[in-house]
């Protein structure tokens, strides 16, 4: 008996190692700047269907997340903290693009009854899960894009319906440790062991640009698509700057402060990857050997990485510049772009974004932009210009933002011509908001979120991103494709809206009303009283003195007549 | 003639300036343009619906769907030369001003006639004269033309354009003694809903001067069913009540507190959160129900004094207003031209006008561009501004009620051969 309880054990948990895995990785790419970016994927795959798990029992799985996920019916879910701007220009494209601040767009399961309630609620708990201010999402700063955003996972539907979709951004978000330790908390291994180790927030928040991610969405389990699994994918985006680092020669320790210690136990396949492509201008002499190097050729571009598997032995990676630092030209990737506010004082402005298109072909973009209800825009002012010429846009789709209700959603489709400067220009008022709605420190101004462009490109010149069935990073080698969807986001921008003086409320009751009784006194008594005649008693000033005069007079001599009387007697 | 001149030159003017490179500047001030009536944001409503989607989905727009149905109409037909149609409808609204302003002094003379033996012996002085008459008409015209405030009205292309033509036409109308005015009525009623005070006056003018109930009752009945037709077309042309929400709830629960020449806006920014109803209630009523009582019952003999009365008090207390509103009731005044002397504080008004109207551009700039004032400024000006208009209509109100006084007892005041004093008791 005893025997056999032993066999149902181990049988039970031999059944749940083979339903889930986790893989990580760390992926370093020097960019052509005087940056480096690393990238640590981690990717947890269990074989399970979203629809009938009830997450009660995880094993690799993140409990925390699953728990959310069934309680508010998400069919996917991407949520990404970021400090600093991806310069998309100079660096190319990240592995996983994320706005500045919070960002956090969900699908929900096509049988969600009130949609909207899920979604405020699914924020709040993530806001407990990770320590962010998502909280502040509600419909009042969500919108639901259709062109924008498609599910990334395995969808039951033929029919793609924008209204179970909600996308938002909280571009005043200040990403911190608090943020770094519970997102790592989600982890098999959480900071204890393998690549999770390596990020020491002393270290990370030490850069040029940092974004902590989490990606939930269902996969197919085979190619056949017969079971679906779900998968998370985490990562973590850092760009380090040699001026900070103080040398162009990298290595682990001086970027993260210690060697790799070893995998993490859990973990299926535990790798390294640095991307010597570069090697070829600047070249570095990495240490030790790398273990193999894997070629990658991808959307007509040939990439080469230097491969390391974590064992147990630690693994001190550096890199070794040979030749002194050259100036090179900047090449510019196919799509980029940039956003800014025109117009001076607080009555009027406008918002420009400028889409570059670097490509010898045409390019179909998508531009959504979710600006917020105090940010009024008028449509009509909308104006598109491709280098001094007028574009007409293939699809625009404008929900009208109402005061403290609903954000202004803006989504246009465009062509842009080959090698062309866009301009989508357009102009909004600012409001006046009640006292009790402003921030603390009112003068810092309001932000407008980043605007995001997508986009297919044909090439994958610059390009690291994941192919849409990836779950590792090694899954994006040798993946040539239709398209390499891109997603640019913008800068935040920051607006100052005209304040109030905080300290009237009283003094302007006061006034205000004041101004009211002046009309009511008047009024009330033209229409209840009648004109009459009456003597007139005032005798003016002068009359008025001798009258007061006289008073004192008598009274001084009474007073003396009195005084006399009493001496007398 | 010389009237041709006048309006010649009052459509010069407007023409000029609405060509002009200041036109822009003069739109886009906040004086002239409220949320209300802004061209901008029927521009925006005309640009919603063609590209198909529902013009009263946001809340930029706050006309009614049957203005808005009017003025895509307007664009259509006129286009590039759509400000033709504004000056056209300024030089039409004074001249119907000219009309009413006329047929009420003939009123004047009337009434003149008929009460002559009951006045005072030495009120001969106090008569109005064939000059008078004739002249008060034409600097009502005179005024409306050439005010500052309706010229910039004009110009910037507000739709209070369009109610002060309905408002003029309602006046002259009413005076005119006909049915018709419960349309033009019914039509400003529809666009910004104060003037639904007037069905007072109206009710009044048919109960005093044409001495029939059913014929007062028929025009406010008439009113309103004219009010409601519209009210149902608006409905009709998008099957949806929301635009309710959009017109009549927007001016009436003041969402937007975007500075204007009124009191509400900072009153209401600056205003205690579980206060805002309360207070929210209380202006309504002030600048609606609280003197429309009263100044009818003590003004039922002068329906056309009520009647600017009461668009005096709504343009200084309304929820949005602009310098068109206080436009159009200054150029009623003239038609009490013969009251002038006796007003007390005409000095401290007219200098207090000069004084906000320039101020208040001026510190605008100084609080939203430079930034070295502040709201309280702007406020300051507003509040200022406020109470020069409640002097004026306080000040002819009284003069109104002195010279009817003077009329009957006479010029001399004295009691029982002693220095007296005339008062309000």
């Amino acid at each position: 008996m005893k025997a056999l309880l032993t066999l149902l054990a181990i049988s039970s948990t031999a059944a749940h190692c083979t339903s889930d895995s986790f893989t990580e990785e760390l992926f370093i790419k020097p960019l052509y700047t005087e940056h480096i970016y690393s990238h640590f994927h981690f990717s947890t795959i269990w074989n399970t269907d979203l629809f009938s798990e009830k997450f009660r029992h995880t094993h690799l799985f993140p409990r925390a997340l699953g728990e959310i996920i069934k309680r508010h019916n998400v069919q996917e879910l991407h949520l990404s903290l970021t400090a600093g701007l991806w310069r998309y220009e100079t660096w190319g494209y990240p592995v996983t693009s994320a706005a500045p601040g919070a960002e956090l767009w969900a699908w929900f399961k096509s049988d969600t009854e009130d949609v909207n309630s899920n979604w405020k609620d699914l924020a709040s708990s993530l806001s407990g899960l990770i320590c962010a201010s998502f909280n502040f999402i509600d419909s009042s700063n969500s919108v639901s894009p259709q062109y924008s955003f498609w599910p990334n996972g395995v969808i039951n539907e033929q029919k793609v319906n924008s209204s179970f979709l909600r996308y938002s951004s909280l571009p005043r978000e200040i990403v911190c440790t608090e943020n770094l330790t519970p997102w790592k908390k989600l982890l098999p291994c959480e900071s204890k062991k393998g690549l999770a180790s390596l990020l020491n927030s002393g270290y990370i928040h030490n850069t040029r640009y940092h974004s902590l991610s989490i990606h939930f969405r269902p996969i197919c389990r085979d190619p056949k698509c017969k079971f679906t699994s779900i998968e998370v994918q985490q990562s973590v985006d850092l760009v380090y700057d040699y001026l900070i680092l103080g040398s162009r020669n990298w290595s682990v320790r001086k970027l993260f402060g210690q060697g790799i210690l070893g995998p993490c136990p859990l973990a299926k396949s535990s790798t390294v990857y640095v991307d010597v492509s570069s090697n070829s201008t600047f070249p570095f002499q990495l240490s030790p050997e790398p273990h193999e190097f894997v070629y990658s050729s991808r959307g007509g571009y040939e990439s080469k990485f230097a491969k390391y598997e974590i064992t147990e032995q630690p693994l001190a990676l550096a890199a070794n510049y040979i030749d002194k630092p050259s100036v090179v030209i900047n090449s510019p990737p196919a799509l980029h772009a940039n956003q800014y506010l025109t117009g001076y004082g607080q009555e009027l402005g406008g918002i420009v974004t400028k889409l570059f298109n670097n490509h010898w072909n045409t390019l179909d973009v998508v531009v959504l932009q979710n600006i917020p209800w105090y940010v009024p825009i008028y449509l009509h002012t909308l104006k598109i210009l491709s280098n001094g010429v007028v574009l007409e846009p293939l699809s625009l789709k404008y929900i009208p933002g109402k005061l403290r209700e609903r954000p202004y959603y803006l989504e246009i489709v465009l062509t842009l011509p080959p090698r062309s400067t866009t301009l989508i220009s357009i102009n909004f008022e600012h409001v006046f908001l009640k006292w009790t709605e402003y921030p603390p420190d009112a003068s810092h101004g309001f932000y407008i979120s980043s605007s995001v462009i997508s986009s297919l490109l044909p090439l994958a010149r610059n390009y690291t991103g994941l192919p849409q069935d990836a779950t590792m990073i090694v899954d994006s080698f040798n993946k040539s494709g239709y398209g390499y969807l891109v997603q640019v986001r913008t800068e935040a921008m920051v607006v100052t809206l005209p304040t109030p003086d905080f300290s009237m409320p009283y003094n302007v009751i006061c006034l205000a009303c004041t101004v009211v009784a002046l009309a009511f006194g008047p009024l009330h008594n033209i229409t209840t009283k009648r004109l009459v005649l009456k003597p007139d008693n005032k005798e003016g000033l002068v009359g008025k003195i001798k009258q007061k005069l006289d008073v004192i007079k008598s009274k001084l001599t009474g007073t003396k007549e009195k005084s006399e009387d009493s001496s007398s007697k | 003639m010389s009237t041709l001149i006048i309006y010649f030159l009052g459509a010069f003017v407007r023409y000029w300036l609405i060509t002009s490179e200041y036109q822009n500047v003069i739109a886009e001030r906040i004086e002239i343009s409220t949320p209300l009536n802004s061209w901008k944001r029927v521009t925006e409503g005309l640009h919603l619906l063609k590209l198909g989607i529902y013009p009263y989905a946001g809340d930029s727009l706050h006309e009614s769907p049957l203005n808005l149905l009017a003025f895509n109409c307007l664009v259509k037909i006129f286009g590039e030369y759509l400000h033709i149609v504004f000056v056209v409808c300024d030089l039409l609204t004074s001249h119907l001003l000219y009309m009413s302003a006329k047929k009420y002094m003939e009123q004047i003379r009337k009434t003149q006639e008929r009460n002559k033996a009951n006045y005072a012996a030495d009120a001969k002085d106090l008569l109005l004269t064939d000059k008078d008459f004739a002249l008060s008409p034409i600097y009502v015209c005179v005024v409306y033309l050439f005010n500052l405030y309706t010229i910039f009205n004009c110009v910037g292309m507000t739709t209070t354009v369009f109610g002060n033509l309905f408002t003029a036409l309602f006046l002259m109308a009413l005076n005119y003694g006909s049915l018709f005015a419960a349309l033009p009525l019914a039509i400003v009623i529809s666009q910004s809903f104060y003037p639904i005070l007037l069905l007072s006056p109206l009710f009044l003018h048919f109960v005093v001067t044409r001495k029939s109930y059913i014929k007062a009752g028929a025009a406010v009945v008439l009113c309103v069913m004219f009010w409601s037709i519209i009210t149902y077309l608006c409905y009709r042309i998008y099957d949806r009540w929301d635009f309710v929400e959009n017109t009549y709830g927007f001016i009436l629960t003041v969402p937007d507190l975007r500075p204007n020449i009124g009191l509400f806006w900072y009153f209401f920014i600056e205003m205690f959160e579980h206060f805002r109803s309360l207070f929210i209630y209380s202006f309504q009523i002030n600048v609606t129900i609280l003197y429309l009582i009263p100044l009818s019952i003590r003004f039922r003999q002068d329906p056309m004094l009520l009647a600017t009365s009461l668009l005096s008090l709504t343009a200084i207390f309304k929820s949005y207003p602009c310098l068109g509103d206080i436009g159009f009731v200054l150029s009623l005044y003239p038609c009490w031209k013969h009251l002038f002397n006796y007003i007390q504080q005409g000095f401290l008004v007219s200098c207090c006008f000069l004084v906000t109207t320039i101020l208040g551009p001026t510190v605008w700039y100084l609080w939203i561009y430079s930034g070295s004032a502040n709201a309280n400024f702007y406020f300051g000006v507003t509040l200022a501004f406020a109470t020069a208009q409640i002097f004026l209509i306080t000040d002819i109100l009284f003069s109104y009620t002195k010279r009817e006084f003077s009329l009957i007892y006479g010029r001399i005041r004295k009691l029982n051969s002693k220095k007296a004093q005339l008062m309000l008791e």
